[in-house]
């Protein structure tokens, strides 16, 4: 664990985070566009990347890190899937 | 309670409240599409309640299989259902029975967390034996010592159920189309954000999805999560157009998707020999063996979910001439 008033400022960061992920999320499920709801997916990419790297340092846990990381690579490869859905529905 | 502890509380609530509404508009959301994106939504909190709960290594998979993996499948095989409405009509089960399987759902969920609830605190189980035999094999992750050591068996028996996974999948191509590249073809792109992705990224994603599955024996990692990776950069590159899918009748593809399971075989035989029996290895050459095993299988995983993705062959195969 980081000292004591580090680790409530981390947390607190992450608190935020999540609440705007949590407003994202909101974009995610409503739409009403399709690209609406990409940009709002890529948003709780990035916001959970933050969460995870806040997380990581408030309670040293290196191997968030690596989560953090492999979110940061499936977030680009799930908007190419999503392109690429959409491109499908499109040519059929 | 001091202030971190009285945040984390508050970080904890509203995690959860999150992930349950995530599921339940995904359960009712109204078309395929949208439900698909709120699961991979779902997905992505899921793996920071992971976090909250001290399992990295199940965050990790979470992350790489629940959410990336599975949404690209989900969202592809919703692209496929579309134009054949009235076979989806008819294979949608009627209202009751979608009620009785939610009921069903819920109450052995119901039943599962009073379980949970109900255990006493230290719950029995058998985490402390397991964490103290695995400095002993050379492993620095307790996790990799139960999947690989202590239940090999049920790993070899994954292994193979993703080989099965792929055969199912091509079985659903028409004779006339056997032998013919899996999936949709694209176009090659050479310019636009496409092509610039799938030239940057697949660089960048071997070095961590090769590192992912290198670290699994000492952290959380793995051979599933790394696989998940590779095959993830395969398909970026596969959409941009700059590789084609293989044949699926291409001798290379098929050693590909059984070199895993057929590495794994081949060193629980090799146990009767060197330890004490199928799957048992000798303390000093259980890192290394059990190395070999997770390469070979993250190449083999990495093959798998990539057809999985590709999907069935949906052209005749090219005559060579």
């Amino acid at each position: 664990m980081a000292e004591a008033p580090v680790l409530v400022a981390l947390i607190l960061a992450a608190l935020v985070i999540l609440a705007s992920v949590a407003g994202g999320l909101w974009r995610v499920l409503r739409g009403p566009d399709p690209a609406d709801r990409l940009m709002a997916t890529q948003l709780l990419g990035t916001g959970g990347i933050a969460v995870l790297l806040l997380l990581g340092a408030a309670t040293r846990q290196p191997a968030l890190l690596d989560v953090a990381l492999v979110l940061a690579l499936l977030g680009a490869f799930a908007s190419v899937a999503f392109v690429l859905a959409s491109r499908l529905v499109g040519s059929r | 309670m001091t202030l971190d502890g009285v945040l984390a509380g508050v970080l904890d609530g509203l995690l959860a409240a999150l992930v349950l509404a995530a599921a339940g508009w995904t359960l009712a959301a109204p078309a395929a599409f949208p439900a698909t994106i709120g699961f991979v939504g779902f997905g992505l909190l899921l793996t920071l309640a992971w976090v909250r709960l001290g399992a990295p290594d199940v965050a990790l998979t979470e992350a790489a299989i629940g959410t990336g993996a599975t949404g690209v499948i989900l969202l592809l095989a919703v692209v496929r259902l579309r134009g054949g409405e009235e076979e989806v009509s008819a294979a949608t089960p009627g209202r009751a029975l979608v009620l009785a399987a939610g009921l069903l759902a819920g109450a052995v969920g119901l039943a599962l967390a009073l379980a949970v609830l109900a255990l006493p605190d230290p719950a029995p189980g058998l985490a402390a034996e397991a964490a103290a035999r695995t400095a002993p094999l050379g492993l620095g992750n307790p996790v990799a010592a139960v999947l690989m050591v202590f239940r090999g068996l049920d790993t070899l028996l994954e292994s193979v159920v993703l080989v099965f996974t792929v055969l199912a999948v091509w079985s659903m191509a028409p004779d006339r189309h056997w032998g013919g590249r899996p999936g949709p073809e694209f176009p090659r792109q050479d310019d636009g954000p496409l092509a610039l992705l799938a030239r940057l990224l697949p660089p960048v994603g071997l070095v961590i999805g090769i590192y992912i599955a290198w670290v699994g024996t000492d952290a959380p990692g793995g051979k599933f999560q790394g696989g998940t990776i590779l095959a993830a950069m395969w398909v970026v590159a596969w959409a941009a157009g700059l590789v084609q899918a293989p044949s699926v009748a291409d001798r290379r593809v098929r050693l590909m998707l059984v070199a895993g399971p057929l590495v794994f075989v081949l060193v629980g035989l090799a146990g009767f020999g060197i330890a004490d029996g199928f799957l048992a290895y000798p303390p000093a050459l259980a890192k290394p063996l059990i190395l070999v095993i997770e390469a070979a299988m993250t190449l083999s995983v990495a093959a798998a979910l990539a057809l999985l993705i590709a999907g069935p062959p949906e052209h005749p195969p090219e005559r060579v001439t």
